[in-house]
This record gives structure tokens, C-alpha cells and sequence, in this order.
């Protein structure tokens, strides 16, 4: 077979082997289909797994790396000139790293699921879920046009629901599930008006694959049809990308959508493990990168500025969580903070990079706290942990490699370091370029270098706190401690082939994919992305150097072992330093979330209540009042009605009934009882027929 | 021959009967006495019977060319007729006078209307 179909052939093999075992699944009984699922969704996944390695290996060997892209007439669009509404899809080097990334962590999240699951009463319904999560996002992956993917993204958002909810018999879940469909409905929002935006200019031709010669054409010659060029932006345009980058907060969590995913951790921590890393939340960044060909100079200051208010706020939550999972979970705010400020300050290559080397570190931690949770019979809250590391070795050395990882850690004094290093340090460099090209900023331009880099140390600090918490020092729960025990291997493999993963991911070719990626995306139509282009060699590995890494490497260093050492006997040292005057205060905003969920319950939930109670009013004295008054109508004519009965049609019969009586009252009076007068009567009218038929037959002739 | 005066015709039953019918009708109305009254109805039955012997005798024999017995036939159910409503009659007077311990007539107006 010819490579470049083989390489389809794969893709769409990887795509619908999830949606296989998913319905297989969901389709089947529990007596049929119950312990089985697991194995069965896991073997499915691995089957595309090795589908999409083959798919990578062969697009390795390409000469003509221009994207694949297949388009299968679906609905005709007349008029248009696409002229068809088209199922396909869409393969470039970019696509084809994060398929190996996604369906390779979602095999992992599977098998360590049969471990996590066992014993659930809906066992087999987690893995037709989770399988038909991660076709959604490889349907997301793989579609060719915004509209395609907007349909994969809706799936993403219902199968998360599902998820997130699992356990809806608990209200936390119940909760949770609701509160991240909605606010990536929010979000979607912005997504469906970027996307009008776009239709009102494009018409059908939005309908074309998402690729240059497709519908990025179609907007350049939208742009220069109105006396604009790619140079010189139209407003809408910037708006476009605005928008549609707003579904991308809702979904990759940024702020001020973001409250969902800590929240998201009520589900099962496989889902966790998957949400945060392969699927969902990656699904934003990788929309963003789609349609990075139209983002304008604007809607980039837009996405950078989101993406390093969230990096910097979530970092501050971190710091202070003491439930394992939410620490977490604000560590993947502020990494995906990482990645949508890369994407805005042009380090594209790194910022996806970073995607896929956070994906394998982050899944690895959640998978490592979940077996925690798994030991520790689901307590959460690491103020009960310690020195787990001596039960769960294996656990305990997945979770410090990979925080290695996600603290960037080098070799001091040299640029040889773990992969979260080499994604981090290229974004850090890009945000540099960017803070310096932004000369319209004036010094403000410098926080879009200052705020990732000490967030970087920060980083290092908090991982370095849950992992001393968790694993080193005394127990601090005797019971708990006596009970833990390490998990079993459908639970530990996943972690330490994660956590390898975690090791050697800058070995493999992914970056070097995503940098071919970048010209066909960013290539010579989008010459007019200035700060991309003052960067230069942002994406250069040789701009390491350009970087204080000397510092760096010497600074994770110094936060990993002040974090060790303050946390490793406990909370003591924190609460001491909780206490001061002034930082109790910052402790206590940073616990409560800076208050986004309060916020947003004085706001939207207020808003909505007053507008509630406004239709109510409304409601009981308009509504009600027009009910009432045909009510009241009604009644008056009933009493005219009434009126017309009781005096004309009553007062007939009683009428008659009344000549009757008094008809009755004239007659009775010859009623007198008395023989002697009725003889008379007899006689007197007797004498009179007699002398009326006398007088007739004598009159007559 | 006799005296043209004394040539009785069916005129002088007429009268006669009249006079008797007159008799009674007066008789049935002034008298509060039931017994009275029952007397006063045999004088007007007894008319009756009179009117039909007489014009058996003058009217229906003449037509018929010889002697009939129709009207003397209905004279004898007559006066059986009238031993009968005397009976009846006496009866009724029997048990008005239980009722009303009267037989005074112009007592019994239960019937008013």
C-alpha cells in the first residue's frame, strides 16, 4: 500500500477502534459483557495504539510531508464552494504526534482501570464510557473542517459529563458533572460566535478542511476582498480568532472558565488522569494550534494574557491545597497555562511539545495518586499521608520522576534535563521574544517572561511538597499507614511505562513533527504574525542558551529541597507560617480559590436569580393577572347567563306554573262542597242547553 | 163522549210531570235534609217514569199503529232503579250521619275547594 494511505488507512483505524469497543460494550449486557470490558476496551485501545505508532513510524519516512487530507461528500451545500458539507480527515505531523500521544496514554488509563474499577457495580459501563471519551478526542484530532471538529468537541464535552459523574449517586459528582458541562457550554458559546463570525464572512466555504488551500485561503481572500491584508487584519478577524480560542478556555480550563476542573476530580482518578492529560483539556490547546494560521496579532496578546493569568493564579492554589488531587489539578491550570501562553507568544512548537511531555508526566501522577487514594481507602487529604514511599515504592518513584518532570529538572550547568525541561524552558524562551517584541506594551511586555519563570519555581516547590507529604517523613496516620499497601501490576505497569515515557519523551520525534508542522500552519501566510517574527529562532533548541538556565538549573534544585525539607515533617512549618499576620490572609484567599466559585455565584447564579424573581413577579401579576381576569370575564358572563336563566327561562315556567295556580285559585271557588249548589249548577246549566238547543232547532229553518 | 175538558191528552201528563219534575228540583235544592232531598229525587224519577208511560201511551203506540210496551218496560226498570237508589241513597245517609252526626247536608263541604 501506498505510504501516505497507508498512514489514513491507520488513523481511521485508531479513530473508530474506541467507538468499536464502546459500543460493543454499551450495546451488550452485564451477563454478556461485565469483568470482559476491561480487557476488551484496553486491547481494542492497544490495537490503535500500535495503528497510530505505525502511522508515525511511516510518516517518519515521508518525503512529501504535506497533510493528508480526505474529504467524502456528506450533505450537498449548493451555492458554495465546497459545495459539500464533508466528513474526513485531516493528517499532518502534528496530527499524527498527539494520535500516538492520546491513543497511547488513553491505553495506559485503560488498563490501569481495570486495577482502579475492579469491584465497581458498573464496571463495564466506565469502559464503554472511557472508550467513547477518547474517540471523541481522536475524532477531535483527526477531523478536517472547524465544523467536523465542533462535533467531536460536543462529544468531548457529553462524554466528560458522563464521566465526571460516574458516581452520580454521590452529591460531589453530581456537582461536578454539572458545573464543567456547563461552563464548557460558556465557553462552546464563544466558539459558535467565532464561528458565525467567520460563516457571516466565508459562507459555505467554512465548510473546507481547516488547512492551507482550504478554508485558511478562503479567509485571505475574504480578508483582502475588503482592502485588508494578512499584514493588517480586519477587527473581525482578530474577533473570529477570539472566540473561537473562548471554547478553547472552557475546554483546556483557562481563566476565567476554569473553576470546572478542579472540581472534575469527584470522578473516578482514571478520568482524572485522562482529563488532564491526553484528552479534554489537551483538546483546547490543540484547537488553538488548528486554527493558528488566522490568529491575529490582537487575538494572540488576548490568548498569551489569558494563559499567563491562569499559569500564575493556579500556581497559588497549588501552593496551599492539601487534598492530593486538587494539588493536581491546579498544577495542570497552570501547565496548561503554560501552553496557551506559548501558543499566544508564538512558541508554538514548544507550547504543543510541552502538550504532549505534560500529557505523560500528568497522566503518571494522577494514575500515582490514584493509587494512593486506592491504598489510603480513598482518603484524599495529604495532612493524613506520609511516608508512604516504604509501602509503595514503585508508586513513590513513578510520582518523583515525573515530578521531576513537571519541575523541568536539568543537569545544573548544562542543557541536558527530563522532557518537561526541554517544553518549558522553549516556551519560557518564546515568552522572552515575545515580552521584548511587544514594544506597544512598554515594561508590562516583561511579565509575559517574569510571571512563567518564577511560576516555574513555584512549580517545583509544590510538586515537591505533595511528593514529601505523601512519601517521605513519619506516618502521620498510623492506621492508614498499616493498611497501605502497593497496588497491583495492571495499576503500577501503566505508571512506569508513563513514567519512562516522562524520562525519554524529548528523545522522540516529537518535536521535531511539531516543527515541521509549524510551516504548513504558520508558513508564508502568516508572514504577518509580527512577534512570531521578531522572534526569529524562538523555536531553535539553540535558544536554550539564550536562557538562564545556569540559574535554573541551579534554582529547581534549591525549591525542590526547600519544599522537601519544610514539608517532609508534616504541615507544621506551613501552619506556623500560615499564621503571620498579613500571609494568613493571602493563605486563606489562595485556599478558597481567590473566590472564583463565590464570585461566580454573586454574578451569574445572583443574576440569574433576580431574573427569576423578576419573571416571577411578571408571572404572578401579568401571567396570572390575564388568567384572572378571564377567569373574572368568564364569571360575569356565567352571572349574566345565570341572570337570564333565573328571570326569563325560570320566570316562563314559573309563569306558567303561576296561571296555573291562579287559574286553579278561580276554579276552586265553584269548588264550595256543597250538594245542594252543585244540583243547582246541574239544573241552571241544564235549563240553559236545553233553551240554547231549543231556540237553535226553533230559529232554524 | 166526554167533556173536552176532561179529554186527557199527553199535554196534561206533560204538565203534570213538569210540575212534578219542578216540584222536585225544588224539593233537592231548598231541603238540607238528605232524606229530603232523596224524596225530592224519587219526585223527579217518578216524573220521568210518568213522561215515559205517557208517551208510550199517546206518542210511540200511535206511530206504531197498536199497543207497545217499551216506555211501561222502562217505567218498571225505573221503579226498580229507584228502590235501588233509595237503598244506596239510605245507605250513604247512614254513614254521613256516623260521619257528621247530622244528616243536614250544607254540614258536609269537606270537599271546598
Amino acid at each position: 500500500m501506498e505510504p501516505r494511505q497507508l498512514i489514513e488507512t491507520l488513523a481511521v483505524a485508531a479513530l473508530f477502534a474506541p467507538l468499536f469497543s464502546a459500543a460493543c460494550i454499551i450495546l451488550a449486557t452485564r451477563r454478556v459483557m461485565f469483568k470482559s470490558a476491561g480487557v476488551l476496551a484496553t486491547g481494542v485501545m492497544a490495537g490503535g495504539f500500535v495503528c497510530s505508532v505505525v502511522a508515525l513510524v511511516t510518516w517518519l519516512g515521508l518525503d512529501d510531508t504535506s497533510p493528508i487530507v480526505t474529504n467524502i461528500g456528506w450533505i450537498p451545500i449548493p451555492g458554495s464552494e465546497a459545495g459539500w458539507l464533508y466528513l474526513g480527515v485531516l493528517i499532518d505531523s502534528l496530527t499524527v504526534a498527539i494520535l500516538a500521544m492520546v491513543t497511547g496514554i488513553s491505553m495506559l488509563v485503560h488498563l490501569y482501570s481495570i486495577g482502579y474499577m475492579d469491584g465497581d457495580p458498573r464496571y463495564n459501563r466506565f469502559f464503554g464510557y472511557l472508550s467513547l471519551f477518547t474517540f471523541s478526542m481522536l475524532g477531535i484530532v483527526l477531523a478536517n473542517s472547524l465544523l467536523m471538529l465542533f462535533v467531536f468537541w460536543e462529544l468531548v464535552g457529553l462524554t466528560s459529563y458522563l464521566l465526571i459523574g460516574f458516581w452520580f449517586e454521590k452529591r460531589g459528582p453530581q456537582l461536578a458533572c454539572k458545573k464543567a458541562f456547563v461552563m464548557n457550554r460558556i465557553g462552546d458559546m464563544g466558539f459558535l460566535v467565532g464561528f458565525g463570525i467567520l460563516f457571516a464572512k466565508l459562507g459555505g466555504n467554512i465548510l473546507l478542511p481547516a488547512v492551507h488551500g482550504g478554508m485558511f485561503d478562503a479567509i485571505r481572500a475574504a480578508v483582502e476582498a475588503e482592502g485588508y491584508s494578512m499584514a493588517n487584519p480586519p477587527m473581525w478577524l482578530t474577533m473570529a480568532g477570539i472566540g473561537v480560542f473562548f471554547g478553547a478556555i472552557g475546554k483546556s480550563a483557562q481563566f476565567p472558565l476554569h473553576t470546572w476542573l478542579p472540581d472534575a476530580m469527584e470522578g473516578p482518578t482514571p478520568v482524572s488522569s485522562i482529563v488532564h492529560s491526553a484528552t479534554m483539556v489537551a483538546a483546547g490547546v490543540y484547537l488553538t494550534a488548528r486554527i493558528y494560521p488566522i490568529l491575529t496579532p490582537g487575538a494572540h496578546l488576548f490568548i498569551a494574557t489569558i494563559g499567563l493569568i491562569t499559569l500564575v493564579m493556579a500556581a497559588c492554589m497549588a501552593l496551599v491545597m492539601t487534598d492530593i488531587k486538587r494539588v493536581l489539578a491546579y498544577s495542570t491550570l497552570s501547565q496548561l497555562g503554560y501552553m496557551v501562553l506559548g501558543l499566544g507568544a508564538g512558541a508554538y512548537s514548544f507550547a504543543l511539545f510541552h502538550l504532549i511531555t505534560h500529557a505523560f508526566f500528568k497522566c503518571c501522577l494522577f494514575q500515582c495518586s490514584g493509587s494512593v487514594i486506592h491504598a489510603a481507602h480513598h482518603q484524599q487529604d495529604m495532612r493524613y499521608y506520609g511516608g508512604l514511599g516504604r509501602k509503595m515504592p514503585i508508586t513513590m518513584i513513578c510520582y518523583g520522576i515525573c515530578t521531576l518532570a513537571i519541575a523541568g529538572a536539568s543537569l545544573p550547568f548544562t542543557s541536558i534535563g527530563i522532557s518537561g525541561f526541554y517544553s518549558k524552558d522553549g516556551i519560557i524562551a518564546g515568552t522572552v521574544n515575545y515580552g521584548v517584541a511587544m514594544q506597544s506594551l512598554g515594561s508590562w511586555g516583561n511579565l509575559f517572561w517574569i510571571g512563567p519563570t518564577v511560576v516555574a519555581y513555584i512549580t517545583v516547590f509544590y510538586m515537591a511538597r505533595s511528593f514529601a507529604l505523601t512519601f517521605l517523613g513519619e506516618p502521620r496516620d498510623k492506621h492508614l499507614h498499616e493498611h497501605a499497601h502497593e497496588v497491583p501490576w495492571t495499576m503500577t505497569l501503566p505508571q512506569v511505562c508513563l513514567a519512562i515515557m516522562a524520562v525519554i519523551a524529548a528523545t522522540l520525534p516529537f518535536l521535531k513533527l511539531i516543527e515541521v508542522s509549524e510551516p504548513a500552519i504558520g508558513g508564508e501566510a502568516v508572514a504577518w504574525m509580527q512577534p512570531t517574527e521578531a522572534l526569529g529562532d524562538a523555536h531553535n533548541p539553540g535558544m536554550h542558551a539564550t536562557h538562564a538556565y545556569l540559574l535554573h538549573g541551579l534554582g529547581w534544585i534549591i525549591m525542590l529541597v526547600l519544599g522537601v525539607v519544610m514539608y517532609r515533617p508534616g504541615m507544621k512549618y506551613a501552619e506556623k507560617i500560615a499564621a503571620i499576620p498579613g500571609i494568613n490572609l493571602l493563605y486563606h484567599w489562595a485556599h478558597n480559590k481567590f473566590f472564583f466559585d463565590e464570585l461566580y455565584d454573586t454574578i451569574a447564579v445572583g443574576v440569574c436569580k433576580l431574573a427569576a424573581t423578576i419573571i416571577a413577579l411578571i408571572d404572578k401579576y401579568l401571567v396570572d393577572g390575564m388568567v384572572n381576569l378571564a377567569g373574572w370575564v368568564t364569571r360575569q358572563l356565567a352571572d349574566a347567563v345565570g341572570l337570564f336563566d333565573q328571570r326569563v327561562v325560570d320566570g316562563a315556567v314559573n309563569g306558567a306554573a303561576a296561571m296555573a295556580t291562579s287559574g286553579g285559585q278561580i276554579l276552586r271557588s265553584t269548588q264550595t262542597g256543597r250538594v245542594r249548589a252543585y244540583v243547582l249548577f246541574l239544573f241552571a246549566s241544564a235549563t240553559v242547553v236545553t233553551l240554547v238547543v231549543v231556540t237553535v232547532v226553533l230559529v232554524s229553518p | 163522549m166526554t167533556h173536552p175538558a176532561l179529554d186527557i191528552g199527553l199535554t196534561h201528563y206533560l204538565l203534570v210531570t213538569t210540575t212534578l219534575v219542578a216540584a222536585g228540583i225544588a224539593t233537592i235544592l231548598t231541603k238540607r235534609n238528605a232524606i229530603g232531598i232523596l224524596i225530592g229525587v224519587e219526585l223527579v224519577l217518578n216524573a220521568a217514569a210518568i213522561n215515559l208511560v205517557a208517551y208510550n201511551h199517546f206518542a210511540w203506540s200511535a206511530g206504531k199503529g197498536g199497543p207497545a210496551i217499551e216506555g211501561v218496560m222502562f217505567t218498571a226498570f225505573i221503579i226498580v232503579l229507584a228502590a235501588a237508589e233509595a237503598a244506596v241513597a239510605l245507605a250513604i245517609v247512614l254513614n254521613y250521619y256516623n260521619n257528621f252526626s247530622s244528616v243536614d247536608v250544607d254540614q258536609a263541604d269537606s270537599l271546598s275547594g
